[in-house]
């Protein structure tokens, strides 16, 4: 998978992306725990680097290491940072997380369920995978501007379409954490990646942050 | 006087960060490890008056690896470095007893008012045996 791509990056470059995602979203999670009441137990994040047309089959494999359905939120960004951030969760993380929203989010007491789970991914997806990224860009001194949030369930055709929009002729960067909400017992994955326009861009930006510690 | 310093972080870059925030001209002897359990097993080795350690790591966790180092040693000086700020994160270190917790990234500026805290805390202890 990607062997030509894989000496776009040194081991010492992914080792920085490795602890600025580490940085990034240990950042993220805070900012999440402000706004629910939530835990989040973290772990090492892995950088890989892929052919964009391999994502599809990345992803799926990725996803359902730890279950079966599972529910997207996507977002992309642009600027001197583009790509896109995936929240991966169960299905039914939606409907546990409504649980902890509910003390903070009364409103949504009066939709239907599958609206409330729709808003409460979006809302999840939203903080994570914008604080995550706002703080990959305030270490690496740019900006960038984004989509808003979208929600796609793997069992209908929004999926088969989702996984069918990357650009298979180039390389992306993989930024991948597996999480755990503790109180609620969800087991997620969070990638960001940013495709070859941004590599150049990207590899510079590393060597100016470590810069500062030579 | 802070004469060992052991750095236990499972980025190797996290511990190039770390060490460019010492100041170079107090010569400390450096230790590295980069999970818990080698962190634990160079503690005993080493012997530090001062430990830099991350808490999200493989193998054995900053949790599990401050617990055994203090019960190792009841007046072991660990200084948490970490990304995780979370605010159960943050109880969770300062009940285990920690004595001072960084925010990654590393800054200078911070790493050596922390410096500063740690000889002064040495000496006390020092001066009150």
């Amino acid at each position: 998978m990607g062997d030509e791509h894989e000496y776009i990056f040194s081991d010492e470059e992914k080792d920085i992306l490795q602890e600025i995602m580490n940085i990034a979203f240990g950042s993220a999670s805070a900012d999440l725990g402000d706004v629910i009441d939530i835990y989040v137990e973290l772990s090492t994040p892995d950088i890989q680097v892929l052919d964009v047309g391999d994502i599809p089959s990345y992803l799926i494999e990725r996803m359902h290491f730890r279950q079966k359905e599972t529910s997207i939120v996507a977002q992309n960004f642009w600027g001197d940072f583009k790509g896109s951030g995936i929240l991966v969760l169960p299905n039914k993380a939606g409907r546990n997380l409504i649980t902890v929203l509910d003390d903070d989010q009364a409103g949504l007491d009066t939709e239907p369920i599958a609206g409330q789970e729709r808003e409460v991914l979006m809302e999840v997806g939203n903080i994570l995978i914008g604080a995550c990224v706002g703080k990959v860009c305030e270490l690496l001194e740019t900006f960038v501007t984004y989509t808003p949030p979208r929600v796609i369930h793997d069992s209908g055709n929004e999926y088969d379409s989702f996984v069918k929009s990357f650009d298979p002729s180039q390389a992306a960067i993989i930024m991948e954490t597996v999480f755990k909400f503790q109180k609620v017992d969800i087991n997620g994955l969070l990638f960001i990646f940013t495709n070859q326009e941004a590599i150049e861009w990207l590899r510079k930006a590393l060597h100016n942050f470590m810069e500062s510690y030579e | 006087m802070i004469k060992k310093i052991l750095i236990i972080d499972d980025s190797p870059i996290a511990r190039k960060m770390l060490k460019s925030c010492l100041p170079k001209d107090k010569g400390y002897e450096l230790c590295e490890a980069a999970d818990g359990e080698e962190g634990i097993r160079k503690y005993l080795e080493f012997v530090p008056d001062l430990t830099f350690m991350d808490l999200t790591m493989p193998k054995l966790d900053g949790y599990q690896a401050i617990d055994a180092i203090r019960k190792l040693d009841k007046d072991a000086i660990i200084v948490v470095s970490t990304a995780d700020i979370q605010r159960e994160s943050m109880s969770r270190v300062i009940n285990a007893g920690v004595f001072s917790v960084l925010r990654k990234p590393m800054k200078s500026k911070f790493v050596q008012e922390i410096l500063i805290r740690v000889e002064a805390e040495k000496k006390k202890r020092a001066g009150g045996e």
